[in-house]
């Protein structure tokens, strides 16, 4: 009740960030942003302390159906969010990404999602659940924000502002794609063969946890030892994030396998 | 011959070829999570119709074992060793084995730079700048020739190498690969309660002591609990449930809950025996299979089960199989005895309470109901000794120390002539990092300061 009673001001603290980054994006001025950051702040507090709540009624880490993992995300992208903001000055990002937490709130509140806590089935029974799913959706936030500093960059209209979203969108990578091999890959590998006996089998959602993976290795390659930048480098990471994308949600719903607990 | 190893080494130490393998590796693999993998050939000629064919024959149906997939990963692991050894002397050199001259002018071409004079003696400024320098955990370095005095600073000099670890990590990550899938072994242990079994290829034997199923009070299963003792030569070594996630390793065993099963052999019946002549007749009787049990009644006798399958039909020849051993049509063939006289028999259904099929000439006033059957449960054991294992975890510790490297410890180095004139010295000073540039030249800026404020 409480959670839920939270979730729901969360989401409208969201909506009223998302509306002020959007007064930023298309009045072209910066005062906006403040109340923005602040609301979107407000929100990150509360949202955190609404899954500590669902942690502590549940008595299991708050991601283990889609309504949990969505709130989790969401969390992550706006914590990713206010950080390379604060580092980059780059509010502008702020509409497209709260837009997206909205969607994902929007979308984890909507009756499509069961909502309850269930208890935990024995497969997940461990505490590599906290570690091999927070991490990897922590670096996950990280390569929205690349995303979208990159869909920036090819929008831009200034060299100025293009230099800015490049250098965020590498900061984003090089902090999402250690948290993403980390968390999804060696935490992943362990947890597997604690649970199943295997590090590895070819699951499609490991598949596309390599996937994921290779197309990032491709980023920082061509990045660093071939000196792509801009244009090249903002695509490769545009298809990187849509490939975490689809190894988060489309192989849950696209592609069977193992990690079928949703 | 010469020329070929060295077009060969050519070859693989190009990064093209590394950007090259990472698309066809991330384009392969796609393909696989889209075509179902390992499925039996009938399933595909279903499912794709004349390009079953060529889909097997491209082994696209098995692809993360193919032999051009392995190929690749091989490729790819040759190309991060060539790689790696191409660069690596030239890094170390640069990383440990500096030259600490530096002319002036190459300083004044760097990005991060200073010029300042200041009036004190070049052995003053070069005292104050050194202590600046380690007081940020430099590690300093100076060489002097007549009125000039070149000095070296530098640290964090491993970040050089976070990705040759991580490449390193992922070479052993590969060769822990290939250890699993040459020597690593698995296999599946069905084990009822108090069975003891030899486990393959090991020394010793395990015995399952008990099997429980845990429920949550929803009814959801919350825990399948396997007791084990492992025996030694006939003595018990340890005893330790296994749960999933929970595995017992001994010896380099491992072992993991995957499953259960029911074991229809024996199985647990309860059969309620009524009477067509009277309605309000009812008798539950408990027994197993072969045991005969008298039903509380004078006219009644004693019955039996002669037989159960989990899943009834009538196979070639008439006769009585189970198509499953799944519970789907659960039977039971129930004998009726007065004294050692056998006076009827026929099949009961659980699901088909009115469907009698009584044999011929055994016409009896009793009717029977197949109440409940519970077949004892056994547990799924999966042994698996992987020596390949170790490696992973190696590789894996190796991969992420580089990350950390590569990303979050940027080397750093300053370097400053000092030139003595008549009543001051002059400093030229310059910096050099690769990343993270932004910090540096504030902390450049700091050092410098501090020398020319002092």
């Amino acid at each position: 009740m409480v959670e839920s009673t939270l979730f729901t001001i969360v989401f409208v603290l969201y909506i009223l960030a998302a509306l002020f980054y959007l007064a930023v994006a298309f009045s072209r001025n910066e005062k906006w942003a403040k109340p923005g950051l602040g609301l979107a702040f407000a929100g990150l507090v509360l949202h955190s302390a609404a899954l500590l709540v669902r942690t502590f009624e549940s008595g299991h880490a708050p991601f283990t159906n889609m309504y949990e993992s969505l709130s989790f995300l969401s969390w992550a992208i706006v914590l990713a969010f206010v950080l390379i903001d604060r580092k980059f000055r780059i509010p502008r990002i702020g509409a497209y990404l709260m837009l997206i937490v909205v969607g994902l709130v929007a979308l984890a509140s909507s009756p499509l999602m069961p909502k309850e806590a269930m208890p935990l089935v024995p497969a997940l029974q461990s505490y590599w659940l906290w570690l091999h799913v927070s991490v990897t959706l922590l670096g996950e936030a990280f390569f929205a924000v690349a995303f979208i500093t990159s869909i920036l960059y090819l929008t831009a209209d200034s060299e100025e502002k293009k230099e800015k979203m490049d250098s965020a969108s590498y900061r984003c990578v090089t902090v999402g794609f250690p948290l993403f091999t980390l968390g999804g890959l060696v935490f992943g590998m362990v947890w597997a063969y604690k649970a199943w006996g295997t590090y590895w089998s070819w699951d499609p959602k490991e598949v596309w946890s390599l996937i994921t993976w290779l197309v990032f290795a491709l980023y920082l390659h061509t990045r660093i030892v071939m000196g792509w930048k801009g244009k090249r480098s903002a695509i490769i990471a545009i298809v990187g994030f849509l490939a975490a994308l689809f190894t988060y949600f489309g192989v849950n719903y696209l592609l069977s396998g193992l990690h079928s607990y949703t | 011959m010469g020329v070929d190893v060295r077009s060969a080494w050519k070859f693989f130490a190009s990064v093209k070829l590394a950007i090259a393998l990472l698309i066809l590796l991330a384009v392969a693999s796609v393909i696989g999570t889209l075509i179902p993998q390992g499925q039996p050939s009938a399933a595909y000629a279903a499912r794709y119709g004349q390009l079953a064919g060529l889909l097997t024959g491209l082994r696209v149906t098995g692809l993360y074992h193919s032999a051009w997939y392995l190929i690749l990963l091989f490729f790819f692991a040759v190309n991060m060793i060539v790689c790696t050894l191409a660069r690596f002397p030239a890094k170390w050199r640069r990383a440990f084995r500096p030259e600490v001259e530096t002319e002036t002018a190459r300083l004044l071409t760097l990005k991060v730079k200073d010029r300042f004079g200041k009036n004190a003696p070049a052995e003053e400024v070069r005292t104050k700048l050194e202590m600046v320098l380690k007081a940020r955990r430099y590690r300093v370095r100076s060489r002097a020739s007549d009125k000039r005095l070149c000095l070296l600073a530098r640290k964090k000099m491993f970040g050089h190498f976070g990705s040759d670890a991580v490449h390193l990590g992922l070479l052993v990550i590969i060769a822990g690969g290939i250890v699993s899938g040459l020597t690593g072994f698995r296999t599946y242990i069905d084990l009822s309660e108090g069975q003891t079994v030899k486990v393959p290829r090991s020394p010793f034997e395990i015995r399952l002591d008990r099997f429980e199923t845990e429920y949550y009070p929803q009814g959801m299963v919350k825990a399948w609990k396997s007791t084990v003792t492992v025996l030694d030569n006939g003595a018990s070594v340890l005893t330790k449930p296994i749960l999933v996630n929970k595995p017992l390793t001994h010896k380099g065993f491992s072992f993991y809950q995957t499953g259960y099963g029911s074991d229809w052999d024996n199985p647990k019946l309860e059969i309620t025996v009524k009477k067509k002549s009277d309605p309000t007749f009812a008798r539950t009787v408990q027994l197993s299979v072969g045991e005969r049990v008298a039903v509380d009644d004078k006219d009644a006798g004693r019955i039996s089960v002669k037989r159960f399958v989990p899943d009834f039909v009538i196979g070639e020849g008439g006769r009585v199989e189970t198509r499953s051993q799944e519970p789907n049509n659960p039977a039971a063939e129930v004998e009726g005895w007065k004294g050692a006289e056998k006076v009827f028999s026929g099949w009961i259904f659980a699901d088909y309470p009115d469907f009698e099929q009584m044999h011929a000439g055994s016409r009896t006033d009793l009717s029977f109901v197949l109440k409940s059957y519970r077949g004892s449960e056994y547990s799924v054991l999966e042994a698996a000794r992987d020596p390949g294992v170790r490696l992973i975890w190696v590789g894996c510790f190796l991969v992420t120390a580089g990350f950390f490297l590569a990303f979050y410890w940027p080397p750093r180095e300053i370097r400053a002539v000092l030139e003595e004139g008549r009543d001051r010295t002059e400093v030229a000073a310059g910096g050099i990092a690769s990343k993270s540039r932004e910090s540096f030249q504030a902390e450049f800026e700091d050092i410098m300061n501090s020398v020319r404020r002092s």
